[in-house]
């Protein structure tokens, strides 16, 4: 500026200063004067310092801006007048910086205005700016960006490049200086270089010496001094406070106010790294969690270690650079030591990446530990696109799963689980009270509670490194080998095997891995079924219980049978266990069973069932035998159980069998000597109950057979297919074992499923023929007091006839006739009423002697014939609905029983429909003969 | 072709037009608005090639280490 310009200015400004200073009532003269030059030197000082105004001047960007802050005003009323008032000071010919008095109009305007980024800014310039980049800076910010124009209305974008593109703040205006052509080198590249990324851009050193000279020629000196920082860097990569850089609580760092805004940016990116760090170190130095947890801790830390190398390493450079700081060059020449920030920025862009990976990991893994941890880090290793990042996880997966593989090394050589946090995928059980399993049903006692529920498999743990089949196959060996070692009480072998078969697992070799398992998983089956079978005798005992239990061995039981079948008839609270006991020895002793095992036979026992009123001895009785541990693995609670109603079942078939055999054989004996006489009187109902006697031994005998051969057979040779498969495992006999006896249950007619009750029906059908049974008894005591009769009057008729008298005299006929000797006579009127047709007690012979007379027998006489007609006529009727109910069952073997029982088509099977039974047997059956439709007939007209 | 006298009475005119319209934009941006004379001075310093923003910002700094007493502040409006 010229003299005169100056002056001028200068007499202008004090002019204006006196107006603006507001003069204050109470002031004194010397304090006013003293307010004005400071005042006055202030602004000259400003004035004087800020130069040429950097932007061009285009008056129509005044405008624009202007008009732009009456638009965020959102006053259209003001911008209308602006732009007529704007048009009037155009055509004005006087003023000469129209522009120079709009900005300045428009600066001195309240509201904020977006400031211009320029490095060359004037002083004023930069303690705005540094104004407004206080403060605290976190991490994850965008870099070196003004803070939000919280009060403006609308959306500005603001970042550097876009602002230097479209000149929001104005085209800046090159510095007249000399090095002009290297200034033209210079926007192209700062249009480059401010990006909202952080990928440090190559630059090259002629680049970074270059715009230096000019830059420190417009900036002022910057505080701190970039040496200054690049000492400090060191100790911020490692997370400590320094002078310049102080870390504020956990996450975040304070920059000093006085940096320029694109050095704020460059140490982003370098703090970054160091607060990675200090998060990742505070998390290595935690000790929660468990092994695998550890273990991902100490993988950490010999990455975070690497990256302290790094630090150091760098520490030295920088150090080395700073030694060859030259202070006369500007900027101290840092651009040729070698090291800059900038190269810094690139020296740790691998060490953050690695470190962001770390981060993610560790924010990944809260609350997750064993299996689970392990799932995340080989999920990084597999599925992310980054090979940088795939390596970096294989590095630490080695390490993590170290824990892992041991715990799974004395799982499977040694079966124990030692587990103290539960990161196993394998979780034991310990001992559960009795109130937790309340329902019986479930119960599991002994040994198959070791086996089913001291271990479970947790999905959830188990990591993906290893598949779900091999997973299957560790559990089933560990549990094997802790099996063998408690229960089976063979420890001896399982320590031997784990000595010489243990060894050392790793992760990667997952060959060896398979194969060592596979090996591991054979030797300990076959082990188990070698115990099961040889010192257990598991097929021994199983063999033992079909024979017992399933009447297997017919001679055994039959013996049995006739020594108990007296004692059982009388009343349960009669029985007493060492005669039972006893016949039960009798028995062994008498039949093949004697040259079983001894261990088996010391198994076999008789017990007695709760007692009940009114029960006799058969009722009570049942056969039992004893299964220790392990075998109750296989043979469970239930399982046992299930025997025992087959049993009782079989038992009660045999029952009616032995006795319906023993009548029958009566009936022919007696056939040729008593029946014979009485033929005349009772011959008919002779043939009739001869009959039905064949009928109902038909029935029990294809019914026996069909369970005997058809079920329990064949279920068997499927049993003894199945565990001899010489891959089987434990699981795969427990299941053998459960699906035999379930068909035995379902096929022998015992199952309670599904609407056709089998089991109650058969045990009408059995209560009937046992009532058919006694009837016969007492026809044939009928039948033997009707011969006695007779032959004594044949005696009588001899003795008379001997002493010469008539043979048969009146009184005899009469006796035949009415049949009473007068001596009974009263007795007999009173015994008239006596005449029980349908009790169901025996009517034994003494009784009926007693009573014997023609009337009275005749009513006995009528009253068994009438029982025995009906007990025939219901025994037929139940046929009939078993066999409708038989001949529609899906399973071929029950229709083929049906089929079987009713070979001559004697009867019609009935469908029975829910509900009604009475009605059903009127309309049922389609094709009638003649003789079974009579007597239905006769039933029906009974019931009714 | 106008006489010396006529030109400057001329000047005059349209510098006083100029004030008139900078006075009216300056109501219209910004409150509280400059007094004509300091205008004209501001004027007159900027034609000179003062920094416009700064001395704005002068102006601003001043305005707010010496706050204008409010009854002074209505005096000066008038």
């Amino acid at each position: 500026m010229s003299k005169t310009t100056e002056e001028r200015v200068e007499h202008a400004l004090t002019a204006l200063l006196e107006r603006l200073l507001p003069s204050y009532p109470d002031d004194e003269e010397e304090d006013a004067d003293e307010r004005f030059d400071t005042a006055f030197s202030f602004a000259l000082e400003s004035l004087r310092s800020a130069g040429d105004p950097p932007i061009a001047s285009d008056i129509n960007h005044a405008s624009d801006l202007i008009n732009k802050k009456f638009i965020r005003e959102n006053t259209p009323g003001k911008a209308i007048r602006f732009s007529n008032l704007y048009s009037k000071l155009l055509t004005q010919p006087v003023l000469n910086q129209k522009w120079a008095m709009l900005y300045f109009l428009y600066q001195l305007s309240d509201s904020d205005t977006p400031p211009i980024l320029t490095e060359s800014g004037s002083a004023l310039h930069e303690r705005l700016q540094s104004h407004r980049t206080n403060g605290v800076i976190q991490p994850t910010s965008s870099p070196g960006l003004s803070p939000q124009h919280s009060n403006e209305r609308q959306f500005i974008v603001n970042s550097p490049a876009f602002n230097e593109a479209f000149s929001n703040a104005g085209l800046l205006k090159l510095p007249k200086t000399e090095e002009e052509k290297r200034e033209k080198v210079l926007p192209p590249e700062r249009q480059e270089k401010p990006s909202e990324r952080r990928n440090g851009a190559v630059m090259k050193e002629e680049d970074v010496a270059a715009p230096e000279s000019p830059l420190e020629h417009v900036s002022g000196p910057m505080n701190p001094s970039e040496p200054a920082l690049l000492r400090d860097l060191p100790f911020t990569l490692q997370g400590l406070t320094s002078i310049n850089l102080a870390f504020t609580e956990k996450s975040s760092l304070v920059f000093p106010t006085t940096l320029p805004v694109p050095l704020i940016s460059l140490l982003h990116t370098l703090v970054e790294p160091a607060l990675l760090y200090r998060n990742l170190s505070q998390f290595v130095e935690s000790s929660e969690g468990g092994l695998v947890g550890q273990s991902f801790r100490s993988a950490l830390g010999i990455e975070l270690r690497a990256y302290l190398g790094l630090v150091a390493t760098l520490e030295g450079q920088i150090r080395r650079a700073l030694a060859m700081l030259d202070d006369s060059q500007p900027r101290h020449g840092i651009g040729k030591a070698g090291v800059t920030l900038k190269r810094c920025v690139i020296w740790t862009r691998d060490a953050t990446m690695g470190l962001r990976l770390m981060s993610a990991m560790v924010e990944n893994s809260k609350g997750k530990k064993g299996g689970e941890l392990i799932s995340l880090i080989h999920s990084f290793s597999l599925s992310h696109g980054d090979p940088f990042v795939g390596g970096f996880a294989e590095r630490l997966l080695s390490h993590v799963t170290r824990p892992f593989y041991d715990m799974l090394r004395q799982w499977i050589y040694d079966g124990e689980l030692s587990d103290p946090y539960q990161e196993f995928f394998v979780l034991e059980h310990h001992e559960r009270n009795d109130d937790e399993i309340t329902n019986g049903e479930n119960r599991k006692g002994g040994a198959t509670s070791v086996w089913d529920e001291k271990y479970t498999l947790n999905k959830r743990m188990v990591p993906s490194i290893v598949t779900e089949e091999f997973s299957n196959k560790v559990f089933l060996i560990g549990k094997t080998l802790n099996f063998i070692r408690h229960s089976c009480g063979d420890a001896a072998w399982v320590v031997s095997y784990s000595k010489e078969a243990s060894r050392e697992l790793r992760y990667g070799d997952t060959a060896a891995l398979e194969r060592s398992i596979g090996e591991a998983y054979k030797t300990t089956m076959a082990r188990l079924i070698h115990l099961m079978a040889d010192k257990f005798k598991l097929f021994d005992h199983l063999q033992a219980l079909k024979k017992y239990i399933l009447l297997g061995a017919g001679d055994f039981i039959a013996v049995l049978m006739e020594s108990l079948s007296s004692n059982l008839d009388r009343p349960a609270n009669t029985q007493y266990r060492h005669t039972l006991t006893a016949q039960l020895e009798h028995a062994v002793r008498n039949s093949n069973a004697q040259f079983d095992s001894p261990d088996v036979l010391r198994r076999l026992d008789s017990r007695m069932l709760e007692l009940s009123h009114g029960e006799i001895g058969w009722d009570v009785f049942t056969l039992e035998y004893k299964i220790d541990a392990p075998v109750d693995v296989i043979v469970t609670p239930y399982g046992t159980k299930q025997y025992l109603k087959v049993f009782n079942f079989l038992w009660r078939v045999k029952r009616v069998e032995f006795e319906l055999g023993s009548t029958w054989r009566r009936c022919m004996t007696g056939c040729r000597g008593v029946l014979g006489s009485v033929e005349d009187k009772l011959g008919a109902d002779w043939k009739r109950v001869r009959g039905g006697i064949a009928e109902m031994i038909h029935f029990v005998n294809q019914l026996q057979y069909y369970i005997l051969f058809e079920v329990i057979e064949a279920s068997w040779s499927d049993l003894q297919a199945a565990m001899r498969k010489p891959e089987s495992t434990l699981d795969d006999l427990i299941s053998a074992h459960a699906k035999y006896l379930n068909s035995i249950t379902r096929k022998g007619l015992l199952g309670a499923g599904g609407a056709v009750d089998f089991t109650n029906q058969l045990h009408e059908l059995l209560k009937i023929m046992l009532g058919y049974k006694e009837a016969v008894d007492g026809l044939y005591g009928a039948s033997v007091a009707e011969f006695t009769r007779r032959q004594e009057l044949a005696a009588r008729v001899e003795n008379r006839t001997a002493k010469g008298g008539w043979g048969i005299t009146e009184r005899d006929d009469e006796n035949s006739d009415a049949g009473t000797p007068l001596s009974l006579k009263p007795s007999i009127k009173g015994g008239k009423g006596r005449g029980s047709t349908d009790s169901p007690f025996p009517l034994s012979a003494a009784a009926l002697g007693f009573t014997e007379g023609g009337e009275s027998e005749d009513l006995l006489l009528q009253g068994l014939r009438t029982r025995l007609s009906a007990l025939n006529a219901d025994f037929k009727a139940r046929v009939n609905v078993l066999l409708g109910d038989l001949y529609h069952q899906p399973d071929a073997d029950m229709r083929w029983l049906a089929m079987v029982m009713n070979f001559n088509d004697v009867y019609q099977p009935v469908r029975r429909k829910r509900g009604v039974k009475g009605r059903e047997r009127e309309r049922g059956s389609v094709r009638e003969t003649p003789a079974v439709g009579k007597e239905r007939g006769e039933e029906a007209a009974k019931a009714k | 072709k106008m006489t010396p006298p006529q030109e400057v009475e001329v000047k005059r005119q349209a510098a006083r037009e100029v004030i008139n319209i900078l006075e009216e934009i300056s109501a219209l941006l910004a409150r509280p608005s400059l007094p004509q004379h300091q205008l004209s001075l501001c004027v007159s310093l900027i034609e000179n090639g003062v920094n416009p923003e700064a001395l704005a910002n002068v102006i601003k700094a001043l305005r707010t280490q010496y706050p204008v007493p409010l009854d002074l502040e209505e005096e000066s409006e008038g």
